[in-house]
């Protein structure tokens, strides 16, 4: 958009939360999380299923009082001041009906009624808000009819209706075609570039890695760890490095002593007798990576292709699947 | 591709959000709860469906019951009587069928609202708890009334056959409207009580039925228990006139009058002055009641039948009175006794009803409330 300049980042944080514990009963769906959520940041929140990601996104949507911890939202108390915080949160849950009657322009000028926001910009501001979220042809159409998808999408045109200064959204992703997704990253890029709060939850995991600025893992209704911003270059992540002989690889690495795994998946038999496959290394971060891959190929291993494996946050993640419940 | 932008990132919201408490109320918030809540359920052709099925329905009953009940009462073939008849059928018709179907109104409007995940979206907002019950209470009465408005022509043609005071038309209709909003609001309530819409409707069915069905039948069976044979004043013919009377006496059609007087005799006495109110909470009772306000005057019309069983409720409200007044049956000769009017009745039954209504509707707006502490067991928030 032309001349115009992101606003300032506001100077306090986007979302502070400290030892927030809530329980269901015996149930403790969260039992102290500790989280920041920059303002101008995206922020991916990852937690297997049950971890507690959705209870903490309702406590900071304001919906549930927590039993403990202090949490703040856009400098807001969402139990004390409940109507200031919720003046400033889009939230979009995971599971969300429409109202299959009213029209998707319908839907979000009623919101806007309720956000109370000016009569004279909302008509303007729900044109706008369809055309982002590319439902302008269906913008007379009843709800009833958009699919899974673009239901998805009205209910994050929804979230923003109110220009909210925090945004919430509990795998926003679920249901959107690829081109969709590509949008959403897009947008959310550019909101958190406008100066907001961005927290996403999603199992999408390759999706949130290329938008997210942070991440923080939830396991078990507690922050495990808080990935820091840009340690691409220097964090210890696993590469896949694959070549036509696995024997001339792996007699490499132990020569060169470098601490490999076995990777079962790459197996294959290349023509000659020799086995191809590809061995799992720990690198720190991308220097080191092209520095083994030179050396590699100086010492005449036949590589084929040296990658991460993975995300680093599907890393992150499998790494807290064995507590899945 | 482009991502278009949404407006230019005023990122700074309202300097001052408006200050949003449990009982805000604004009729901007109001309106704009019910007419998501109207919208939603007019456009609905199941809705147009109902009103027609209703207004079918009405007519065939209407018609079909004042030709019965023209057909087996002799006395009423002239047009006034028909008239009135028609319109005690009409009244009492609208009057069932609206209690039937209003329950079904509200009774699901907050948990079947969580169920589809519309309501925590819409509590979020800044609209604040009393907005969102009061604009579902308000399109679920105007929906009640929708059913009243489309009954109105049975009314009408009840009206302009005669016999029936005009302002009885008004005073039918409004008393109707609000003992359907006092449904409408036990309907809120217990669909933010209960967890499951099923639980919640039923338990509207039971309480309308509890005030229209259970409650007369509590009546007539307490009413044994609080009868008992007790001496009581009587004013009405002395035992000694039957007993002067002779063979002659009894033989001639002329007897000598009965004289009138004030004597203490045995009589089964009931009292209902604990009990009365079983009777005037009901939804007909109060109607029949508040329609036709009033006495009997003994014209032995379908009007003044219906004002002499109302004056029966209300004497059931005093209980036995000082002296009892049995001259008028025996057409004894002697001034009548001024009776202690009982006044109506209707008020204490209209205001019982609404009271629960408001009740339901305080306990809505309670539950409501966010961010919330507890959860109906086996809910989530969204």
């Amino acid at each position: 958009m032309p001349g115009e300049t992101p606003p300032t980042p506001a100077p306090s944080v986007g979302i502070e939360v400290s030892g927030l514990r809530r329980a269901f009963g015996a149930v403790k769906a969260l039992d102290g999380v500790d989280l920041v959520a920059r303002a101008g940041a995206v922020t991916a929140l990852v937690g297997p299923n049950g971890s507690g990601k959705t209870t903490l996104l309702l406590v900071l949507a304001g919906l549930l009082v927590p039993d403990a911890g202090h949490v703040r939202v856009a400098g807001h108390d969402p139990v004390t001041q409940s109507a200031a915080a919720r003046a400033r949160t889009g939230w979009m849950p995971d599971a969300f009906g429409t109202w299959d009657s009213l029209t998707a322009r319908e839907v979000l000028t009623t919101f806007a009624a309720a956000y109370r926001v000016d009569r004279a910009v909302a008509g303007a501001r729900v044109d706008e808000l369809l055309a982002t979220v590319h439902l302008d042809e269906y913008a007379d159409q009843p709800a009833a009819v958009l699919s899974r998808g673009q239901k998805q999408r009205l209910g994050l045109a929804r979230a923003l209706v109110h220009d909210p200064q925090v945004l919430l959204l509990d795998e926003p992703a679920s249901g959107l075609d690829p081109r969709s997704r590509v949008d959403l990253r897009l947008l959310l890029r550019r909101l958190a570039d406008e100066g907001r709060t961005v927290l996403v939850s999603s199992h999408v995991l390759s999706e949130l890695d290329e938008m997210a600025d942070d991440a923080v893992f939830l396991s078990r209704g507690r922050t495990v760890v808080g990935r820091p911003g840009g340690d691409a270059a220097t964090g210890l992540r696993t590469w896949h490095v694959r070549a036509l002989d696995l024997g001339a690889l792996t007699t490499w690495l132990e020569s060169a002593d470098v601490p490999w795994r076995p990777d079962e998946r790459a197996l294959g038999a290349a023509p000659g007798g020799t086995v191809t496959g590809g061995v799992l290394v720990d690198v720190a971060g991308e220097t080191a990576a092209a520095a083994l891959l030179r050396d590699a190929v100086t010492a005449g291993v036949p590589v084929v292709s040296s990658a991460p494996a993975g995300s680093a946050l599907e890393q992150a993640y499998l790494a807290l699947e064995e507590e899945r419940r | 591709m482009t991502v278009q932008t949404p407006a230019p990132a005023a990122a700074t919201p309202p300097a001052a959000p408006p200050a949003v408490g449990t009982w805000t109320l604004t009729w901007h918030g109001v309106r704009t709860v019910a007419a998501l809540e109207l919208r939603q359920r007019v456009r609905s052709s199941r809705w147009k469906v109902a009103l027609l099925v209703w207004f079918a329905v009405v007519a065939a009953i209407t018609l079909l019951a004042g030709g019965v009940l023209l057909f087996v009462d002799e006395g009423s073939r002239d047009t006034q009587s028909r008239g009135v008849v028609l319109g005690a059928v009409v009244t009492v018709l609208v009057l069932g069928l609206g209690l039937l179907v209003t329950p079904t109104l509200t009774s699901t409007a907050v948990n079947g609202d969580r169920g589809a995940g519309t309501l925590a979206t819409l509590q979020v907002t800044l609209l604040s708890p009393v907005e969102i019950a009061l604009g579902k209470l308000l399109a679920a009465w105007a929906s009640a009334c929708a059913f009243l408005v489309v009954s109105l022509p049975f009314y009408v043609i009840a009206l302009l056959m005669g016999g029936v005071p005009v302002w009885t038309l008004p005073r039918v209709l409004l008393l109707t409207a609000l003992l359907l909003a006092a449904v409408c609001g036990i309907g809120l309530g217990w669909s933010a009580r209960a967890a499951r819409p099923a639980g919640s409707t039923v338990l509207t069915f039971v309480t309308v039925a509890a005030l229209t069905v259970f409650s007369p039948v509590f009546f007539g069976l307490t009413f044994p228990f609080l009868s008992s044979t007790q001496e009581v004043q009587v004013y009405g013919v002395p035992d000694e006139y039957w007993a002067s009377l002779d063979d002659e006496d009894l033989a001639s059609s002329t007897p000598p009058a009965p004289t009138c007087e004030v004597f203490t005799a045995q009589r089964t006495v009931a009292h209902t002055e604990g009990t009365w109110w079983l009777l005037a909470i009901n939804p007909f009772v109060i109607v029949a009641d508040g329609a036709l306000p009033g006495t009997s005057v003994g014209s032995g019309s379908v009007v003044d039948e219906v004002r002499s069983s109302t004056q029966g409720v209300r004497d059931l409200r005093l209980g036995e009175p000082d002296v009892r007044d049995e001259c008028g049956d025996w057409g004894g000769d002697g001034a009548p006794l001024p009776r202690d009017h009982a006044g109506p009745v209707w008020p204490y039954g209209l205001a019982a009803n609404l009271l629960l209504g408001g009740l339901g509707f305080v306990t809505a707006v309670r539950r409501l409330r966010i961010p919330q502490r507890t959860l109906p067991r086996g809910t989530r928030v969204a």
